[in-house]
């Protein structure tokens, strides 16, 4: 998907909000969650990963993304001693999606494997007002004329419209609400992996994908405006930058162009931290940079664990 | 010679200088010769301990930890292999005589004190409860996917004093729903020809524990300050006894046995502090079996290359201890398979010998990082814990490292013996059928959290 995002708004009928919404800054601003004291082990997190998890001199990028995210997630998980209710949360890995819509008579589906997916057995309430969802009747998308907004999609011929996360989880599953993707773009090669702006494509794809699947096995087929906005929640990483997203469900009615509108809040480019040093640089003799982990950024971590925590706190 | 003489003779009588005859002549300030050593470079076997005493010398003044295990592992020659997971007959015998451990069955006896109490009703009771935060869901135990039919009759037990309690109940239903997920709820493709552990009980053991881990968190301040690794590696190297070179250059001199072991659990915890000792140091509690063979009898083979010591990170992560190792044993060990070929005693063995060699490794590993070698014997004991299972039976080890000194001068003189507790493999579970977990065995899942909530006694 070249030009990205923007594409990705028009083909899901989506409005774009800059940043978080305010109920996540809200659980980052709450200090009752004692997030100081976890940027000292979140330190320790991206330390382990990025430096010390290997016998040779520095891990790969395969192999640190996928464990900076674990340990990331252990820290976050280990907050159910707190709060009780997070351990209804169940990580499904390597589940395939599948979602079909209309738009403006093509159609469309997403399908693969969408990385890891958190599923939790409560919903996450909706993010935006119901003003804000009666606003987007007045946002016009952007249009690429004379550009096909399915440009560079893969045409193929679907005979079956297959429409569930339930390709994914059968039926009676108590985890029924999926919470949040995330994505690691963990290639070492740097062209095998997404550049930012595909990433966070892809995110917007994938989250539309899954809440339009659940909204369906709730609400039924037909395209109509939403009661309860369905909320999911996506990060992607490649190791070291962090993409935050929130995506809100308004309606299914996605053939016509105006109407309510579905949303988004993206919060792009958030760096960890600045470099990881594995072995120390010398330069004449001299150590001019020793081992360690430089520029560490607290507030990425913190965005991560409220998203994390979003639903149920 | 000729001065010597005749100082000789004019001593006795005369006295040339005003100088006071002392008892004894005095001794003089600094040795005039240097000592009469061994040759550090002779093909003798003088100054072949002449070396090995500069070699230990130079360990043990290296300054840092690094430069210690580089040290230690600088020589490459050629060495055993251990394997943990193996199918070598009665392999537990011999592990437990490279590594001089005692098996001692069952579980070292803890205090009674540090049991908690547990909440044997199916349902959460109201009454009985003492205060757990937050509003545990109430139909947790209901939860539609887990079917532990509630037969177990409402028993609140009183709240024993200020002990809080284990909800058996929600850890059922935790562990009944992430089962159900890997085998039952996710779609999932066709497992890959003899790939089927990592299909379904590897996902399902790490849900199991990370979800386990999350919840005992509040209750073991030890797990909330843990590192959780998945995949690890653990390398650990060392050498027992002495055998004489078969063939080569070298051929007819005696060289220690070298053994590596290279071991991947499934999942690893690791913690900041030391689990508490579970026996004094220099206890004894059985014997350790002599086996007269040579190591290659087993079968064992040598490879050259790296000697590594590793944990599963390195020196500078603050958790440098080990908590609870998981392992999974691997399609090719599966109890079929030995029922199969009428092997059905073996099916333990391969449970004890991978228990005994992955801890001995982990422990010993361990105690190098903070600077403990077979010339610096370790002054605590090191205890680490782990759960080797096939996803459906569970072996519960326990393993107190108290000597590391085991090459052929250093156990002379050496009474200690590392020891480990071990069950026998128990099903946690009979079957999985139309979203149903049948015959959940409590008692495994109990041992289970038993063992996560071990800590030190301070904590």
């Amino acid at each position: 998907l070249f030009p990205g995002v923007r594409q990705a708004q028009w083909l899901t009928k989506t409005k774009l909000v800059e940043g978080l919404p305010p109920a996540v800054q809200g659980i980052m601003d709450n200090p009752a969650h004692g997030l100081r004291e976890l940027e000292e082990r979140a330190k320790h997190a991206v330390s382990h990963a990025r430096l010390w998890d290997t016998a040779e001199a520095a891990p790969r990028r395969e192999q640190y993304c996928p464990v900076l995210f674990e340990n990331l997630m252990h820290i976050c998980r280990l907050m159910s001693g707190k709060y009780p209710s997070l351990t209804k949360r169940m990580l499904a890995r390597n589940c395939r999606i599948a979602a079909t819509w209309e738009r403006e008579s093509i159609l469309l589906q997403v399908r693969g494997l969408s990385g890891i997916l958190m599923n939790s057995m409560t919903p996450i309430p909706p993010v935006a007002s119901k003003e804000e969802i009666l606003a987007t009747k007045e946002h016009v998308l952007e249009t690429f004329y004379p550009i096909a907004p399915t440009i560079d999609l893969q045409e193929v011929n679907v005979y079956k419209e297959l429409n569930d996360t339930g390709q994914c989880f059968g039926d009676g599953y108590p985890y029924s609400h999926p919470h949040t993707l995330f994505f690691l773009e963990s290639a070492n090669v740097r062209t095998d992996r997404f550049r930012p702006e595909q990433l966070r494509a892809k995110m917007l794809m994938f989250a539309f994908g899954n809440a339009l699947a659940k909204a369906k096995a709730l609400h039924g087929n037909d395209p109509k405006v939403l009661e309860q906005p369905v909320v999911v929640q996506s990060v992607g990483t490649d190791g070291q930058l962090f993409q935050f997203m929130v995506f809100q469900l308004n309606t299914t009615d996605l053939v016509s162009n105006d109407g309510v509108k579905n949303l988004v809040w993206i919060d792009s480019d958030q760096s960890l931290y600045e470099k990881a040093q594995c072995v120390p640089e010398v330069k004449k003799r001299v150590v001019t940079k020793p081992a360690g982990i430089f520029g560490f950024q607290p507030d990425t971590f913190k965005k991560f664990l409220a998203l994390y925590l979003h639903g149920t706190v | 010679m000729a001065a010597l003489g005749a100082r000789r003779l004019l001593r006795p009588g005369r006295r040339w200088f005003s100088e006071t005859v002392p008892g004894a002549p005095s001794p003089p300030a600094s040795p005039l010769y240097p000592p009469v050593v061994a040759s550090v470079t002779a093909k003798s076997k003088a100054a072949k301990s002449r070396r090995l005493q500069r070699f230990n010398q130079r360990v043990h003044a290296a300054a840092t930890v690094e430069e210690k295990l580089r040290l230690y592992g600088k020589l490459q020659r050629p060495k055993y292999m251990v394997y943990p997971q193996t199918f070598a007959l009665n392999a537990d015998r011999w592990y437990r005589s490279f590594t001089k451990t005692v098996l001692v069955p069952g579980m070292p006896p803890r205090a009674v004190a540090a049991k908690p109490p547990v909440a044997a009703a199916g349902t959460t009771p109201e009454a009985g409860r003492a205060p757990e935060p937050g509003a545990e869901a109430p139909g947790a135990a209901e939860a539609p996917g887990a079917a532990h039919a509630p037969e177990t009759p409402k028993t609140p037990e009183p709240a024993a004093g200020a002990a809080p309690y284990l909800d058996m109940g929600e850890l059922r239903s935790l562990a009944c729903d992430a089962l159900l997920q890997e085998s039952f709820y996710q779609n999932k493709k066709r497992p890959f020809l003899y790939r089927d552990q990592d299909h379904t009980p590897g996902p399902f053991l790490t849900q199991l524990v990370s979800t386990l881990a999350a919840f005992l968190s509040g209750r073991n301040p030890l797990l909330a300050a843990s590192s959780l690794d998945l995949n690890p590696e653990v390398n650990y190297y060392w050498h027992h006894g002495e055998e004489v070179v078969v063939h080569g250059h070298r051929k007819g001199r005696v060289d220690p046995v070298r053994f590596q072991i290279d071991d991947n659990p499934h999942l690893q915890i690791r913690v900041p502090k030391q689990l508490p000792e579970v026996v004094p140091l220099e206890s004894d509690l059985g014997d350790v079996p002599v086996i007269d063979h040579k190591p290659s009898k087993l079968p064992l083979f040598k490879k050259q290359f790296e000697n590594k010591v590793f944990i599963g990170s390195k020196v500078a992560d603050p958790c440098c201890y080990g908590h609870t190792q998981f392992h999974l044993l691997p399609d090719k060990l599966k109890r079929e398979r030995f029922i199969r070929e009428r092997l059905e005693d073996q099916i333990e063995v391969v449970y004890r010998s991978n228990g005994i060699a992955s801890l001995f490794a982990w422990t010993a590993a361990q105690a190098m990082y903070q600077g403990f070698w077979n010339e610096a014997d370790v002054t605590r004991p090191f205890v680490s814990q782990a759960v080797v299972t096939d996803g459906k039976y569970f072996a519960f080890f326990c393993y107190q490292l108290n000597t590391l000194a085991l090459t052929a001068e250093t156990i002379k003189n050496n009474p200690r013996k590392n020891i480990c507790w071990g069950t026998d493999s128990k099903p946690l579970y009979d079957v999985v059928e139309d979203g149903k977990v049948k015959g959940f065995n409590d008692e495994v899942l109990f041992q289970l959290v038993r063992f996560l909530l071990n800590r030190p006694k301070e904590l």
